[in-house]
């Protein structure tokens, strides 16, 4: 299952960055945490401008009560043309591009989940277990034109909908119109090729 | 102030009070002890001591709020006013797909309660990491507690997610030594996520043999109240929180009364004979 699953994703993402207009580019990204596991590498490409796809693979360590555990994820990304530029005391100039949103296909790689319903169950009584969709906000801070860093915030998919369902819920709970009680963050780097 | 540090300060912010998850998957769910069974058992049983003997009280019987914790928590603030609720039964299914985040929402709702509030683990309550997080935060699968000369007995029957359910000689024994208590004007009531299964009818017969008088249940998101034919043992099934809906029972000397409570008031729920 996982293995095809990311065969499928690498060809895909070999093939839309084959068609671009542009140079072909590449990019190697590690994350840690926004729920991608405290490592997550991934490679990806650009297509038409301003999109990205990338299949990547992250790691979980031993929790409490399971075993570590592999998440595998597809995803997309946009990046908006909008950037402003600073530059730091040491002379470096980094650009910020501010506005970037994704969504990823995350599939989690434990005996405790699963993707198709096992055989006790009637037809349909569950969705997969192992199966998530997250939405991610991110702020890259670019270096040089190969290397940047960045801050990203993610949404699970229950935590999108039980906003939009119950958006009081959240304010009265939670601080940041309620935006903290379904978002995580995480950080990361990419390096273009 | 310009548009650019509006972003930057919004990002401060959000660095500063959002969480740092590594997994959808984790399993160290933040909810305060006040939900767990252990802690609204020792609630009660101060509550009873202050009380003194009642021969009339209500439980409140809520289910199935996941999903909804909205809704759930405007169900709790309104159980909070009814002065004549002992305590509240919640009949499983806190969480949809068994992950941290959703147990966290409900436990909001929970922690609301200014009541004993005892839940009963539903069958998505134990998917992906949700047994492990239930015993953690919730406590055992199994339990029963007594009020007011009567017992009330939680036992889980998810037979999909658990096997060899349910315990029947928990079940059994749970009940047994009752009947003083019963003589003195006190009831055994068992407490299930899922009503009897048709495959496990007999667990009614069971039951009602056991000397339980009354079964309460949730799962099916609808109110239903009906017994098997040829059994004298009335299974009542409280509707989802969704609907801000939940069912009351009445404990008190001329004997027990359900009312099945929506937006516009609650009703007396009529027992209907069932045949498998």
């Amino acid at each position: 299952m996982f293995k095809d699953s990311i065969v499928l994703i690498v060809l895909l993402c070999v093939v839309l960055g084959a068609n671009s207009s542009e140079a072909r580019r590449y990019n190697l990204d590690i994350q840690s945490g926004s729920l991608m596991g405290l490592v997550h590498v991934s490679i990806g490409t650009a297509f038409w401008q301003r999109h990205n796809l990338s299949a990547g693979i992250g790691y979980v360590p031993k929790l409490d009560y399971h075993a570590e555990m592999a998440l595998y994820s597809f995803r997309y990304r946009y990046q908006h043309p909008k950037f402003w530029q600073f530059t730091l005391p040491s002379d470096q100039q980094v650009t910020v591009l501010p506005f970037n949103v994704g969504v990823s296909l995350l599939l989690g790689d434990d005996e405790s989940l699963y993707f198709d319903l096992p055989d006790r169950y009637p037809d349909n009584y569950y969705t997969p277990t192992g199966k998530r969709i997250v939405f991610n906000y991110q702020t890259i801070f670019m270096f040089t034109p190969e290397l940047e860093f960045y801050i990203d915030f993610s949404v699970l998919d229950v935590g999108l909908i039980g906003y939009i369902r119950e958006p009081d819920f959240y304010y009265d709970n939670y601080d940041f119109l309620g935006l903290d009680g379904i978002t995580t963050w995480g950080f990361g780097m990419r390096y273009q090729f | 102030m310009t548009f650019k540090n509006y972003i930057l300060v919004l990002l401060v912010a959000l660095l500063t009070g959002c969480q740092y998850e590594i997994s959808p998957w984790s399993t160290d769910v933040d909810c305060p002890t006040s939900v767990s069974v252990a802690y609204n058992l020792e609630r009660l049983r101060a509550q009873e001591i202050a009380e003194g003997l009642r021969s009339d009280y209500k439980v409140a019987l809520l289910s199935d709020p996941q999903f909804y914790p909205g809704a759930f928590e405007d169900v709790i603030k309104r159980i909070n006013r009814m002065d004549d609720v002992a305590f509240i039964l919640l009949s499983g299914d806190l969480a949809e797909t068994g992950i941290k985040a959703e147990f966290e929402w409900t436990c909001k709702g929970m922690a609301e309660s200014n009541k004993p509030i005892f839940a009963v683990v539903g069958n998505h309550d134990a998917l992906a990491f949700g047994k492990e997080i239930w015993l953690e935060n919730f406590g055992p699968f199994d339990y029963s507690f007594s009020y007011q000369n009567s017992k009330f007995v939680a036992y889980n029957d998810n037979k999909y997610e658990f096997e060899n359910l349910p315990n029947r000689i928990f079940l059994q024994q749970e009940a047994e030594g009752f009947a003083d208590r019963t003589a003195a004007g006190g009831y055994t009531f068992a407490v299930s996520h899922i009503p009897p299964w048709e495959e496990d009818i007999q667990l009614s017969a069971d039951l009602e043999s056991y000397g339980y008088d009354l079964t309460i249940h949730g799962h099916e998101h609808n109110f239903d109240y009906w017994q098997v034919s040829g059994v004298p043992l009335a299974h009542y099934i409280t509707s989802f929180t969704k609907e801000k809906e939940y069912g009351i029972l009445t404990v008190n000397s001329s004997g027990l009364t359900l009312e099945n409570c929506t937006s516009r008031g609650c009703t007396v729920a009529s027992v209907r004979d069932r045949t498998f």
